[in-house]
């Protein structure tokens, strides 16, 4: 995990390098144990940096669904996730290695339905994207990138 | 995530504190799991210091209403957050489950 502009071992190519404002990087493997920690460690840079509350805890359960989901479904063996801060808005990347898979081809699922017919499948990925005021997928470079955005506003 | 339990009035209060997502949701299952297994029927979630919940934490949620819906046994929650009540709006739990505002309201009459 790297703070404050720190010196990057990754800067991903073709993106401006922290431009100055507070950003967090950190790299997962396949363990969805991991996820847990990228959460938390999600927590800990909105909580240093003074995200409002509702933002970090809408933004903590889009990460923890897009990260399972991509973990999977994906056959990624790395799965990035970079934060960033500005003026207006907090945004997060997320980027794997994976087969082609855009969560957002997923179907609604039916929240109309009474309590025995409930199921889950389908609900991490409705709650992301009806959390997020952006959510957008692209296809780059071999890699799945999904970018969230929550404005500060 | 940390977990209580105690009985009042023959409601057996489950407390969590922290998030319930899917790092969390497995031991949130294992504790509820032993508190059915012990034989209770009527369930009381505080969800006061619950921070966030994800769909892996509504998976326990809708798992446990679903195995206490029957005459004299049942699932509440009560002290949901703006940001859990929130996602329980936009997955339709609001809906389906019995959410109260305070635990006297969600012990009353239950």
């Amino acid at each position: 995990m790297e703070e404050d502009c720190a010196p990057s071992r990754r800067v991903t190519e073709g993106m401006p390098y922290c431009g100055g404002m507070p950003s967090f990087r950190m790299t997962i493997g396949t363990d969805p144990a991991q996820v847990g920690g990228a959460c938390q460690a999600f927590g800990e840079f909105a909580e240093a940096h003074k995200v409002p509350t509702a933002i970090r805890r809408s933004v903590s359960v889009a990460l923890d669904e897009l990260l399972n989901n991509a973990i999977a479904h994906g056959s990624a063996g790395v799965v990035s996730i970079e934060a960033e801060l500005s003026a207006d808005r907090l945004r997060v990347t997320l980027s794997d290695d994976g087969k082609p898979f855009n969560p957002l081809d997923m179907a609604t699922p039916d929240t109309g339905l009474s309590l025995e017919e409930r199921q889950i499948g389908g609900l991490g990925i409705h709650l992301a994207r009806r959390l997020m005021d952006e959510v957008t997928y692209l296809r780059l470079a071999d890699h799945n990138v999904i970018t969230l955005a929550k404005l500060l506003a | 995530m940390d977990i209580t339990t105690r009985m009042q009035n023959g409601v057996t209060l489950v407390v969590f504190a922290g998030s319930l997502d899917s790092n969390t949701s497995p031991k949130a299952q294992q504790e509820i799991d032993g508190v059915l297994a012990a034989g209770a029927k009527k369930v009381a979630i505080d969800c006061t210091a619950l921070d966030y919940i994800s769909s892996a934490g509504l998976r326990v949620m809708l798992g446990t209403a679903k195995k206490l819906n029957g005459a004299g046994s049942g699932l509440r929650l009560f002290g949901l957050n703006q940001s859990v009540r929130e996602v329980f709006d936009i997955s339709g739990f609001s809906k389906i489950l019995a959410v109260f505002n305070t635990e006297a309201d969600a012990l009353r009459g239950f």
